[in-house]
């Protein structure tokens, strides 16, 4: 079995002699005269439809098209040399025109949302695996649910049997709210527990106005606080892992229709096309 | 303070094989030659003779066409003819001369594609004409347990087979009783016939007691199958019939342990692990004289050594592994001590041979390919140091291996696992199932997580699918691909593999026609349930969706016998 690091290496190193290749092509082109962009343009179509073809091999997964898993691999490393391609092809300068401007930056956003999907995609896994129980996301409300109910039904069952009013009034304020829905969302992506911190302090500090059975009651609430905790941190990591896709593809239905365009009125008015 | 639930403790006959034996049946039973002669007196007052044939025996009718055992079904009981004909096939049944619709080959290209527009919106849509479709010759009678298979013109089917004709008093069934393996041939009721169904664990005590009865299945085990078993084992495989069959005489057979391992596994997990492996029959104790090589016939077994107090699983093993080779091989080459350098532990019940060393030595060592044999072996005394975390001999962190023992994964031939700290959980994996069996997942991405390896809700196609154990109608078996597979026409919907299978891995569901409507038996208007489950892709071209669908190279349908591959996809870096 081939070890990640040295696919990466064998990929990495692919990768540059395409690029070395691809910038002879370039530079030669240069050295007689022509107008690069052409090559450098048709170059980035063609890598484009591959790198979009990747979405079409997701919904073939019955056909035996090679595995999503080296497909991904051309995905990424295919995706780089574009970088340097689009690069090669736009010059190191702002764009010129509105639809040029356009295409830059939905490249420039591709490239941006690509970089981000694949940093969380090596990173957030193993977060998610080490902070607590892995949750299917689509269960996530349902457990959430769960939870706001035994609390609530602690939080009555404590005025029932204590006849104090403190839970519930706690309850009320705090932590039917924070039950409610999925809470510190954007301290969970910072790394940050202080809310949580924060709530079960508050939580503790009932203690001293509770008797024993009181104080076993603030237990089992506060292992369901840091259950729900669990269930955020996984909402809201889970909840970046899917989502910035819905960034990447739109973004790439986008750019396939611009650069078409692109090249309809590149060949449109250009007069010296080859 | 909880008051916790109390019960009767749960006891070996509480469900008995044939609840309606009576007096006369079990009398019936041991007037037969085979168990007419076995001496009551040897059975302890807590076992006695006649409660086993009471509660390990039925007796079942079968009437003319009957199939009483399918070629490939897997077996956990032997049967002895009470009066009747039967006729064995020995030249081999297709699968669908039985009724199966399973798929031999994968779908074309163009009937893959077709899955793109043509796969149903609904869940579990089936379409029920063709259930009723190709099988002129073949019908099905009775519900539930007792649903049986029965061909409509047994001379047409007989005649285009050859058989063997077995009569009053003939056994048929205990190779695979014995290894609780697949049945080698398919047996027909040619007339109406009445036999008794001797369960394993039955078997398996008569056996353990009665040396006439032990002579006279060994015997029949020696004949129709302990050559046969040896001349398939690759350290075996280069010698003659002769030299096979002069081993064959002197190996042993022998079962260790009582418990079915699949029934106990999860009450003892979270045990202390000390008492976990105290109820495990050691089968070799480590530092004991070796006097054969150990070749496991069937079920598992856990490879331990000592460690201070305890004792450190590094390994296991499964069916036809062998035990020992290394020391005899060492042995042999430098005259080192035979003694085990590791115990042998029965989990659960273990059926192994016991080939004498001498043998061992003097027939297969000389000969044998010497890439069967292990690779030199540090001399005793300098064995790398036992390091506490890790197992040296499987190249797994030692918490891994217990994990993997203690959730019985060990049992898996395409156990899915998934990497957690690569999985994204984008369910790409989840979507390409679906996609590939009628927009119906066939598993759920969940399961225990140890080490960052999750153990995922998928069928592990077993080395011993106990689930395939009391199926009626031979809906489950294992496809030619090697994957356990359900034929979904032949399916009755009884619950008897769903409720075997110890990891629950087993889906019953209600299925639907095409327009979404559930589909009812006639008679009473319930739905009509199908056992569903992975299905490993047979019938897709490439292999299992799932494995193939992962972007992240995070999930592995993992062979656990194929202990290199495990270390090697685990310590992946």
């Amino acid at each position: 079995m081939t070890t990640l690091a040295a696919r990466r290496l064998r990929n990495g190193a692919v990768t540059l002699v395409a690029l070395a290749v691809v910038a002879a092509a370039v530079y030669l082109q240069f050295l007689a005269l022509r107008d690069t962009s052409f090559l450098t343009g048709w170059l980035l179509v063609i890598a484009f439809v591959v790198l979009a073809a990747y979405n079409l091999r997701k919904k073939l997964p019955f056909l035996p098209l090679a595995r999503s898993a080296s497909w991904m691999q051309l995905h990424l490393w295919l995706g780089l040399l574009t970088v340097a391609l689009f690069f090669m092809h736009t010059g190191l300068r702002w764009p010129n025109g509105a639809l040029e401007t356009l295409l830059w930056l939905l490249f420039v956003g591709l490239l941006v949302t690509g970089v981000f999907g694949i940093a969380i995609s090596r990173l957030a896994p193993r977060g998610l695996t080490d902070h607590g129980e892995r949750i299917l996301f689509e269960r996530i409300p349902v457990f959430r649910a769960q939870l706001a109910d035994e609390v609530e039904a602690l939080a009555t069952t404590s005025v029932q049997e204590l006849g104090s009013g403190t839970i519930a009034s706690f309850y009320s304020r705090r932590l039917q709210p924070f039950f409610a829905r999925p809470r510190n969302v954007a301290h969970h992506l910072c790394g940050s527990g202080a809310p949580v911190h924060r709530l079960r302090r508050e939580l503790r500090g009932l203690e001293r106005y509770l008797s024993d059975r009181g104080r076993e009651m603030l237990d089992e609430i506060e292992s369901r606080v840091v259950a729900k905790d669990n269930l955020d941190y996984q909402y809201a990591w889970q909840g970046l892992l899917k989502g910035w896709l819905f960034a990447h593809i739109p973004l790439t239905y986008a750019a396939a229709v611009v650069a078409a365009v692109h090249v309809v009125v590149v060949y449109a008015f250009a007069s010296a096309a080859p | 303070m909880v008051e916790s639930t109390a019960i009767a403790r749960p006891q070996r006959w509480d469900r008995p094989f044939g609840p309606d034996m009576t007096d006369i049946d079990v009398a019936e039973v041991l007037d037969q030659p085979l168990f007419r002669d076995i001496d009551p007196s040897q059975f302890p007052d807590s076992l006695p003779l006649r409660d086993i044939i009471r509660n390990d025996t039925r007796v079942r009718h079968f009437s003319r066409g009957d199939v009483i055992v399918r070629e490939g079904d897997y077996g956990n009981s032997m049967f002895v003819i009470m009066r009747g004909r039967v006729r064995v096939i020995t030249d081999g049944v297709d699968d669908a001369e039985l009724g199966r619709r399973t798929r031999a080959k994968p779908r074309s290209w163009l009937q893959a594609l077709r899955q793109l527009w043509a796969n149903p919106r609904q869940p579990e849509v089936r379409d029920v004409t063709a259930y009723f479709s190709g099988t002129r010759n073949l019908d099905l009678r009775g519900e539930a347990d007792d649903a049986r298979t029965y061909l409509e013109d047994v001379d047409a089917f007989l005649s285009q087979h050859e058989t063997v004709l077995l009569e009053d008093g003939a056994a048929f069934g205990e190779i695979a009783a014995l290894a609780r393996s697949t049945r080698t041939a398919t047996a027909i009721a040619e007339t109406d016939t009445q036999v008794i169904e001797l369960r394993w664990q039955g078997l398996r005590d008569i056996r353990r007691r009665d040396a006439g009865f032990r002579g006279h299945i060994d015997g029949l085990y020696r004949e129709r199958s302990l050559a046969q078993h040896l001349r398939e084992a690759p350290l075996f495989a280069h010698l003659d019939d002769a030299t096979i069959n002069e081993i064959a005489r002197h190996t042993s057979f022998e079962t260790h342990g009582a418990s079915e391992w699949f029934r106990d596994f999860r009450k003892v997990k979270g045990d202390d692990p000390t008492a976990v492996l105290g109820q495990e029959p050691v089968v070799a104790e480590q530092g004991h004289y070796l006097d054969g090589l150990i070749m496991i016939r069937s079920g598992f077994a856990r490879i331990s050594e000592r460690l201070d107090q305890g004792q450190r699983t590094t390994g296991y093993a499964a069916r036809n592994d062998v035990f020992g080779l290394e020391e005899i091989v060492q042995h042999w080459r430098e005259d080192a001590p035979l003694t085990f350098r590791r115990s042998l532990r029965a989990i659960g019940s273990l059926d192994i041979l016991r080939v004498p060393t001498t043998l061992v030595e003097q027939y297969v060592l000389p000969n044998v390919p010497a890439k069967l044999l292990p690779a030199a072996t540090p001399a005793r005394g300098e064995e790398a140091p036992a390091w506490l975390e890790q197992c040296t001999d499987l190249g797994l962190r030692q918490s891994l291996v217990d994990f993997f023992v203690d959730e019985r994964t060990i049992n898996g031939r395409a156990t899915m696992l998934i990497d957690t700290d690569r999985c994204t959980a984008c369910d790409e994996c989840v979507r390409a199932c679906a996609a590939a069996h009628d927009n119906n997942p066939r598993f759920k991405r969940h399961g225990p997580i140890h080490d960052g390896k999750q153990v995922t809700n998928a069928c592990m196609h077993c080395a011993d699918p106990v689930c395939l154990i009391g199926c009626p109608t031979g809906a489950i078996h294992r496809h030619e691909s090697g994957a356990v597979v359900i034929d979904d026409a032949t399916c009755i919907g009884c619950a008897t593999c769903a409720n075997a299978c110890p990891y629950d891995n087993i889906t019953m569901v209600e299925i639907r026609d095409s327009k979404g409507e559930f589909i009812v038996d006639q008679q009473s208007g319930q739905p009509i349930v199908k056992a569903t489950k992975c299905d490993l892709c047979h019938e897709q071209l490439g292999g299992p969706a799932c494995e193939r669908a992962c972007p992240h190279d995070a999930l592995i349908r993992m062979d656990m016998h194929d202990h290199r591959g495990l270390a090697d996809w685990v310590n992946r870096k």
